[in-house]
């Protein structure tokens, strides 16, 4: 069930109103029933991949939760001597699941792409399917193991229960990726949403329908074309590709996080938010801080933390501060880390060499300019740059837009040679001239583009508003009833005409023409 | 407002949006259920679904028929005018796409009891042995009316209330784009029942290897031999015994037909089981077989690869009504009754195994064409070069064939000289009278003229200005030459092969096609008007019947084609260079007709060596 079939928002109607009848006691059976429901809809391979995960980890973190039990039962001396196999029976079990976990998500989404470029190994090919959220769900379990290990977090004693946060239908599709003592407390407690907090859903998920069906669906037509096929394009059709594709990107992965956050609304959930403006970072750093927020934090959290933490890298540690001098010294393992981290958020993506480099090409960037700050420093003041001032800002926008940029080159192309290819023809051989040929010969025509422009300045403009510390919504309520009931009826409009109708539904197609 | 009120508003807002969605799928009722109010557009509901469209239709209209056609699409290809004619009746064509033995027995019965019936045509394809209920239909465009099948009339409205509204959107933007002939959302004719052919009827068409090479045909050259099981042999059979059963009851007078099967279509089907299906298809009742015959293996007589044409439905026909003045060809169409079916399937077998001999009903034409005539030494087609020409012609054997003999050979398959040519000159120059009407006398040729009529008389300027041109002969001398028998004058136009530096005003019509910003229906009524003007006058000299024109600068299209049929043009000539090839039974094949160019080829050795199709 995709989110933005009428069947998803009758579904997430319907359960709202069901949800709100019930006894509070009952309710998160209703969501659980819910769930269960919409993810057996896709199939008993993914219902089955799906249990796998929710064993393994509930037991995992039974576990864990004993073995911390009885450390926390010990005296001062008793725990001091048994540090050591306490810390090796939680990385033990830690690392079954894992191993467990990512040894499945491995198997059905990363290895036909290592049996196929090691095709001398002669590895078989599975051909699995890549069900719906997998990555999304896998590592959210996994954070939750890895908290109830650390002692963050209590583990769950119930297995329909746990089940229910592993399996919460709003964010199966694209997450975002909560934690457990963010989210369970909220899907358990079964509150009864008040109006203000549906009413926000419901605006929530209006603002995500149209980012998605207005203008990312439209943005999209495009892209694959050129992408496919960016030899037969002059580099303006590139520049024009990666530039719809950025927009498809952004509006289709937060407006569907929007109507997530917006559905889970409708039951009073509040969930992790995982884009905040990122249009407006100052830096490639911050852009991840802002960008996929939860994947960002579960990074941090689950890999950059502990790898820095790690024998290894204190021995990297103690190793670069004798032998390098200055910052460099100091700051290499970090960087390292930061690496490893970015590279990683690059073949999460997805299979392909692309991701790799694109892993690799945000690595490179953040590291680099950790390590060139205090030469950014020295610049700075040498050009006496303004640092608080709004050009100095507006230049750093730019130029994160940039790297930002020049980085989906890479992450949609097929293979990594058409991204290159594209990039090259974007800087020498532009042919700016021939673009309004290219775009109608695509399929685009002057409408959509007006369209997508259009619905690009509006979010923009939204963005840009929140971004000045204004509540557009706390706005819109204190205004008239007219005004507040044209706040409804023109996005519902525009999402109807230029998102649902218009997006066509095949109705145009004769029979005539096949018989 | 309060979120509470918020809410109330969004809700209703919701459902307002949904009603006036619904209201607009009632108002532009793309397929025709809710009686089409604003549109009355027939032809487009039936198009998006003819079992519904063509039953809602017949429900307001039944008292205009007392006839009718029933089977798949094939089955559009039986004139309806033609049919009235033979069995004094009013016919309306129930035919609709794929349709299987279930529709034909629930249409039978529908009309039975709703509609006064006197005669039922059922054409039966065998495609029939091999879909029947197929689940596979879709819901919306393909789904049985239910008054007709007599399922959930609420379930049925229900579908059509709460449909998609891109339907009834892709209506109205169609509505104000229809043009005049059919499009491929308005396919029907409304009054018949039967496909708006009007445009493919209009097409030219000549050699197999050209045929071939056009888009829409090149299926044939390279058919694709795909199996056809015919597994429901038994369960259509059950279904027309019903529908025997039905009429016999009621006193319907059931005719049973074949219609023909392309050859390569019939190359996937098991003889096992095409034999079961016709001896099968002879116990239940006796029928007309067109299935298998010569006309089988000539593509050009079918539209596509499981299409045949109308003009192979009205050969059907004259075969079944013993009409002598149509052209048949020998082997198409045998009564069938259960004594006879097997030797029919053996016979249909041996003329599947035979080498298809389309020089029986083929025949490769050129046509000359020359304008003005000059004095030896000067520059063009001179005399003595249009002499030594008609000199070779007539000593290589070749006689000369007027538009009428070719439409003899098309329409009534009356044969053709082995070498023949037609001689043809353009726009009526006075040279024309002076040089060539002589030569062509002495040699015992004959020639077509065609005139522009506002140049007829023109001796020295053009039109009514002061521009010099070359002289055109005048009525007397056009009499002249008609009576002769030598010379027959037709058609290039009264005015529409204007000179644009002699004209003033905006638009010039140099050829007779639409200009750009012209309206259809404007265009079509001005060119068929220049038309007639242009036959009265040469009728009223000659006292000939003109209904052969030249395009003139060989500019032509299928509106153009189309609009002069109408008016009973039966050939019609290009410039396009090549011989023709004329198909019996096939009008199209005198439609915007190759021509060669005369003094192109000044050695006449060369030129007959051009008519033979070699350059």
């Amino acid at each position: 069930m995709s989110i933005t079939s009428f069947a998803f928002a009758g579904f997430a109607a319907l359960l709202a109103v069901v949800y709100r009848v019930l006894p509070q006691r009952v309710r998160w059976w209703a969501l659980l029933a819910a769930s269960v429901i919409f993810y057996a809809a896709g199939g008993p391979a993914a219902a089955a991949y799906m249990a796998v995960t929710a064993v393994t980890t509930y037991f995992a973190a039974l576990l864990l939760q004993r073995e911390n039990d009885r450390r926390a039962a010990m005296d001062g001396e008793q725990r001091r001597s048994s540090k050591r196999s306490h810390d090796r029976r939680r990385h033990l079990v830690t690392g079954a699941a894992c191993a467990v976990n990512f040894g499945m998500l491995f198997a059905i989404k990363y290895w036909d792409f290592v049996s196929e470029s090691l095709a001398f190994l002669r590895l078989p090919a599975l051909g699995l399917v890549v069900p719906m959220g997998i990555s999304f769900y896998i590592f959210q379990s996994i954070g939750y193991v890895a908290d109830v290990s650390r002692g963050k977090t209590a583990a769950e004693r119930s297995f329909p229960r746990y089940l229910l946060f592993v399996c919460f239908f709003p964010q199966m599709v694209q997450g975002p990726i909560d934690r457990f003592e963010h989210l369970a407390p909220q899907l358990f407690a079964g509150r009864r949403p008040d109006t203000d907090e549906v009413r926000d859903g419901i605006q929530l998920m209006m603002w995500g329908y149209f980012k998605k069906l207005v203008i990312a669906s439209r943005a999209g037509t495009v892209v694959g074309a050129v992408y496919a096929n960016a030899g037969a394009y002059p580099g303006c059709a590139s520049v024009f590709a990666v530039l719809m594709y950025t927009i498809e990107l952004y509006c289709d992965f937060s407006g569907g996080i929007d109507i997530v956050r917006g559905t889970a609304g409708l039951f009073g959930i509040n969930m992790a938010e995982n884009f905040r403006r990122p249009i407006f970072s100052l830096s490639l750093a911050e852009f991840w801080r802002r960008w996929h927020m939860t994947l960002g934090g579960w990074m941090r959290d689950y890999v950059f933390y502990p790898l820095s933490l790690s024998k290894p890298f204190a021995a990297l540690g103690r190793f670069s501060r004798k032998h390098l001098s200055g910052k460099l010294g100091r700051i290499l393992p970090t960087s390292l880390a930061t690496f490893i981290v970015y590279f990683i958020i690059g073949i999460w993506h997805g299979a392909n060499l692309t991701f790799l480099a694109y892993g690799l090409y945000n690595g490179a960037i953040i590291t680099s300019s950790i390590l060139l700050a205090p030469f950014y420093t020295r610049v700075k003041k040498a050009l006496k740059v303004n640092e608080s001032g709004g050009l100095y800002r507006a230049f750093c926008i730019v130029r994160t837009s940039l790297v930002v940029f020049v980085g989906r080159y890479l992450t949609r192309a097929p293979w990594l040679k058409m991204s290159l290819v594209m990039l090259k023809r974007s800087v020498f051989d532009l042919r700016l001239r021939e673009l309004p040929g290219v775009v109608t010969g695509l399929g685009m025509s002057f409408f959509d583009l007006a369209l997508v422009a259009a619905g690009c300045a509006v979010v923009l403009a939204a963005e840009y508003i929140e971004e000045r510390g204004v509540g557009i919504r706390a706005y819109l309520a204190k205004r008239g009833a007219f005004v507040q009931w044209l706040a409804i009826a023109v996005p519902l409009a525009v999402i109807l005409i230029f998102g649902v109708i218009s997006a066509g539904s095949g109705a145009g197609e004769f029979i005539y023409g096949r018989i | 407002m309060s979120s509470k009120k918020w809410l109330v508003a969004f809700v209703c807002t919701v459902l307002a949006f949904g009603l006036l969605t619904l209201a607009f799928n009632v108002l532009v009722d793309p397929f025709g259920v809710f009686g089409d109010v604003i549109f009355h557009w027939d032809s487009y509901s039936q198009t998006l679904n003819p079992r519904v469209g063509k039953i809602e239709y017949l429900d307001r209209h039944c008292d205009e028929y007392d006839s009718y056609i029933i089977g798949c699409s094939s089955t559009s290809s039986f004139p309806v005018e033609e049919l009235d004619e033979y069995m004094d009746a009013r016919f309306y064509n129930l035919f609709t796409y794929g349709a299987d033995m279930l529709d034909s027995e629930d249409f039978v019965r529908y009309i039975i009891k709703n509609y006064t019936v006197k005669n039922i045509l059922l054409n039966v394809y065998i495609d029939n042995g091999h879909t029947y209920d197929d689940p596979g239909i879709d819901n919306l465009t393909g789904a049985m009316h239910a008054r007709v099948d007599e399922s959930s009339l609420a379930a049925f409205y229900w579908k059509y209330l709460f449909l998609d509204p891109n339907y009834a959107i892709d209506k109205v933007r169609s509505f104000f784009k229809d043009e005049l002939l059919a499009e491929p959302y308005d396919v029907f004719d409304v009054k018949t029942g039967c496909y708006d052919k009007r445009e493919r009827d209009a097409e030219p068409i000549s050699g197999l290897e050209e045929y071939e090479a056009i888009e829409q045909y090149s299926g044939f050259a390279d058919y694709p031999t795909y199996h056809v099981p015919l597994k429901k042999t038994a369960q259509a059979m059950e279904s027309l015994v019903r529908i025997k059963e039905m009429c016999d009851e009621a006193g319907v007078n059931l005719i049973v037909v074949c219609g023909p099967v392309y050859s390569g279509y019939m190359q996937g089907v098991d003889r096992q089981e095409a034999e079961e299906f016709y001896t099968s298809l002879a116990e239940v009742t006796d029928y007309w077989d067109f299935s298998i015959s010569s006309v089988s293996t000539e593509p050009r007589y079918f539209y596509d690869l499981t299409h045949f044409r109308n003009c192979v439905g009205s050969m059907a026909l004259a075969r079944m009504f013993g009409n002598g003045d149509v052209y048949v060809p020998e082997d198409f169409g045998v009564y069938v009754t259960r004594e006879n079916a097997v030797e029919l399937v053996e016979r249909n077998d041996a003329v599947f195994a035979s080498r298809p001999r389309t020089d029986e009903w083929t025949k490769d034409v050129p046509i000359l064409v020359y304008h003005n005539i000059v004095p030896d030494g000067e520059e063009g087609a001179t005399v003595s070069m249009l002499e030594g020409q008609l000199a070779a012609l007539r000593k290589a054997g070749y006689e000369s064939v007027t538009f009428r003999d070719l439409e003899d050979y098309v329409y009534r398959g009356t044969e053709l000289p082995e070498k023949c040519v037609v001689i043809t000159f353009d726009d009526g120059y006075y040279s024309n009278y002076e040089y060539a009407y002589p030569l062509l006398e002495k040699y015992g040729m004959r020639a077509t003229i065609f005139v522009i009529g506002v140049s007829v008389g023109h001796k020295e300027f053009y039109k009514d200005t002061e521009f010099v041109m070359t002289p055109h002969f005048d009525e007397e001398e056009m009499a002249e030459m008609s009576s002769s028998g030598v010379i027959s004058i037709q058609s290039h136009t009264y005015d529409m092969h204007q000179w644009p530096p002699f004209e003033t005003g905006g638009h010039v019509r140099e050829t007779l096609l639409r200009f750009e910003d012209e309206d259809e229906e404007e265009y079509v009524r001005a060119l068929q008007k220049d038309f007639e003007r242009s036959r009265s006058q040469i009728e009223a000299v000659t006292g000939e019947r003109v209904d052969v024109l030249a395009y003139p600068g060989g500019g032509y299209d299928i509106l153009s084609q189309w609009a002069l049929t109408q008016c009973g043009v039966n050939v019609t000539l290009s410039t396009r260079y090549g011989v023709n090839t004329l198909v019996k039974g096939l009008p199209q094949c005198l439609g915007a007709m190759h021509r060669i160019y005369g003094d192109a080829f000044p050695d006449a050795g060369e030129l007959i060596a051009a008519m033979k199709g070699k350059r």
